[in-house]
């Protein structure tokens, strides 16, 4: 019996009556993440929480994250502790200044137990590609399903009990897509509502912060937390922040918009099933809930556009790893020498080949047909998704069109099932809009969630209306050992 | 009207020596095994890559660099802060002499 199944906010009042100390918490988190077989973690930071907890001082009521501990993804910096994004070449790194995000959470008192690990540098979304291997999901004990990817470890330990919550980041769906996988909230902001300094950078345009919780409510504590102007991060948004879980619970727009497209690429008649009775019961809720087309072709082409866009953005935000001033340094006879073989040591084989599509995407002879042909792409694609949103509050979809799959899963890439269904929520980051992937159902014993879209700076919407999708399903709190 | 594939658009074709001309720009290379997987790999990717070519249109537009439109017109603050320190500048790097990062002599 522990305690961290529980919620932030169940935690805060048990904190607040004395029935457990922080303490209390840090030992059951640390033992559980050194008793995990979910290959959940870089760096386990044992000697770093309990000095966090003898920092502590008195308990604050008004600070919901007081003594609560939290794992972060290791593409965070985190000052003085190991940071090295599941990727050789990061080997023995360890920043001198801490991210906006991490500095934020050790300001409010939660206490930091682990990095988490990663596809190798947040570039994969099967959780398989980290220099640690596979991470597993805690929802099937064989280890055959995955988790997902590329927030594969912080996933992993929210769905294990080992935290009530952890730090993501999401490029394409690296958050929430593995939310669907692990019966858990995963929340991504608009983009430039939460700072992104000291996050290590795959495709700046694309990249969120985002959060993995086992409710809505301390999904909306945790924006409380981590929203607003950050002047460290140049695309950081001067937009007011709303009171989010405060607010949670007014009445918010009701009208619900899915994509007929979308659905209809899915084949998992079980999940059609499922999302189909929460339809029924969000109308019965008094939601307005509308089937709207979407053009096939625009969706189609959303995953090659992100493959080419996040990989060419990739290969210039890691010229940085050149093995000179940090991580892995390989001897060679000239300095660029020196680089090159670090980077060629250093990457591993899928990495490199992600960096050739990207560096071959910006060739200059074919920069044109590629890269910037998937640029206009993404216009034409936001455009038509804005459009929705102009006469709706939310877009509503299932998350994935299956349950974490098998590892050696070999998906048809052209059928619509694989470039919709399997990769829709990347609008989001294409549009930088809001969105929140919470649990709907079970098939075969493992979860599968439903996803819910809005309008940059909507957020507050969004929780309202995930939040009434929550109490629908009833499926909250969910965690392999300890469900409610 | 006749549909070019994407291969017949690009100038610079997909081939080992054009792959490893795009490696090499990142400063990396790798084996001939890695290559070879990577061809097979482009014959998925350029296929779906033609996709976008599909799309009416795409090339009348603009290409979207960001989410949103944003202007920020702040000057920030002229305040004097604390940068890094040497130690801290050099405390990653795995060569240090003399509080300089040492590399392979430019002139021999």
């Amino acid at each position: 019996m522990g305690y961290l199944h529980l919620s932030i906010t169940e935690l805060h009042n048990l904190l607040k009556e004395g029935t457990v100390t922080p303490k209390q918490l840090v030992d059951e988190a640390i033992a559980k993440a050194k008793a995990d077989n979910n290959n959940c973690f870089e760096y386990i930071m044992e000697k770093e929480a309990y000095e966090f907890v003898d920092k502590l001082g008195d308990f604050d009521d008004s600070n919901p994250l007081w003594g609560i501990p939290f794992a972060i993804k290791d593409n965070y910096s985190t000052k003085d502790v190991p940071t090295c994004a599941s990727s050789n070449i990061l080997e023995g790194y360890v920043p001198v200044f801490s991210s906006t995000v991490y500095q934020r959470l050790i300001d409010r008192k939660a206490i930091p137990i682990g990095k988490t690990t990663l596809d190798e540098l947040a570039m994969g979304g099967t959780g398989t590609s980290g220099h640690k291997g596979k991470t597993y999901n805690p929802w099937d004990e064989t280890h055959k399903h995955q988790i997902g990817g590329s927030s594969c470890g912080s996933a992993s330990c929210v769905a294990a009990s080992i935290v009530p919550f952890s730090i993501g980041s999401d490029t394409g769906d690296s958050v929430r897509k593995p939310a669907s996988y692990g019966g858990l909230v995963g929340m991504k902001p608009t983009w430039g509502r939460i700072s992104r300094y000291g996050l290590l950078p795959f495709a700046a345009s694309l990249d969120h912060v985002g959060f993995f919780t086992r409710n809505v409510e301390d999904s909306a504590i945790l924006l409380d937390v981590l929203a607003g102007r950050d002047g460290k991060d140049f695309s950081s948004s001067f937009e007011p922040v709303d009171k989010y879980e405060e607010d949670l619970l007014k009445p918010r727009g009701k009208r619900i918009a899915v994509i007929k497209e979308i659905f209809d690429s899915i084949t998992n008649e079980e999940i059609k099933k499922t999302f189909i009775n929460t339809l029924n019961s969000l109308k019965n809720a008094g939601f307005t809930v509308d089937f709207v087309n979407f053009d096939v072709k625009l969706l189609r082409a959303v995953y090659p556009s992100y493959i080419v866009i996040s990989c060419a953005e990739a290969t210039s935000n890691n010229a940085n790893l050149d093995g000179i001033k940090f991580g892995l340094r390989e001897s060679g006879e000239t300095y660029q020498d020196v680089t090159k073989n670090t980077r060629t040591k250093g990457f591993s084989e899928l990495i490199k080949r992600r960096f050739v599509i990207g560096s071959f995407s910006l060739l200059r002879e074919n920069q044109d047909v590629l890269f910037r042909r998937a640029q206009k792409a993404r216009r034409l694609i936001v455009e038509e998704t804005n459009r929705i949103l102009k006469d709706y509050d939310a877009i509503y979809c299932p998350a994935s069109p299956t349950t974490a799959p098998l590892f050696e899963k070999h998906a048809d890439k052209l059928s619509n099932e694989y470039l919709i269904a399997d990769n829709w929520l990347t609008i989001a980051n294409f549009g930088g809009l809001p969105s929140i992937t919470l649990p709907i159902g079970f098939s075969d014993g493992l979860p599968f969630g439903g996803n819910l879209t809005s309008s940059p700076f909507k957020e507050k919407d969004l929780f309202a209306i995930a939040s009434c999708l929550e109490d629908i399903t009833g499926l909250k709190n969910l965690s392999k050992k300890g469900e409610e | 009207m006749i549909k070019l594939h994407i291969e017949e658009l690009l100038v610079k074709p997909v081939n080992k020596e054009v792959l490893k001309e795009a490696a090499n720009k990142l400063m990396f290379d790798m084996s001939d095994k890695e290559y070879e997987t990577l061809i097979e790999e482009f014959e998925i990717i350029t296929k779906q890559m033609e996709l976008i070519g599909e799309i009416p249109g795409v090339d009348d537009v603009e290409p979207m660099t960001f989410p949103f439109e944003v202007t920020n017109d702040y000057l920030r603050e002229d305040k004097p802060t604390e940068p890094l320190t040497r130690e801290e500048a050099l405390q990653n790097a795995s060569d240090v002499v003399d509080g300089q990062i040492r590399l392979p002599k430019v002139v021999r």
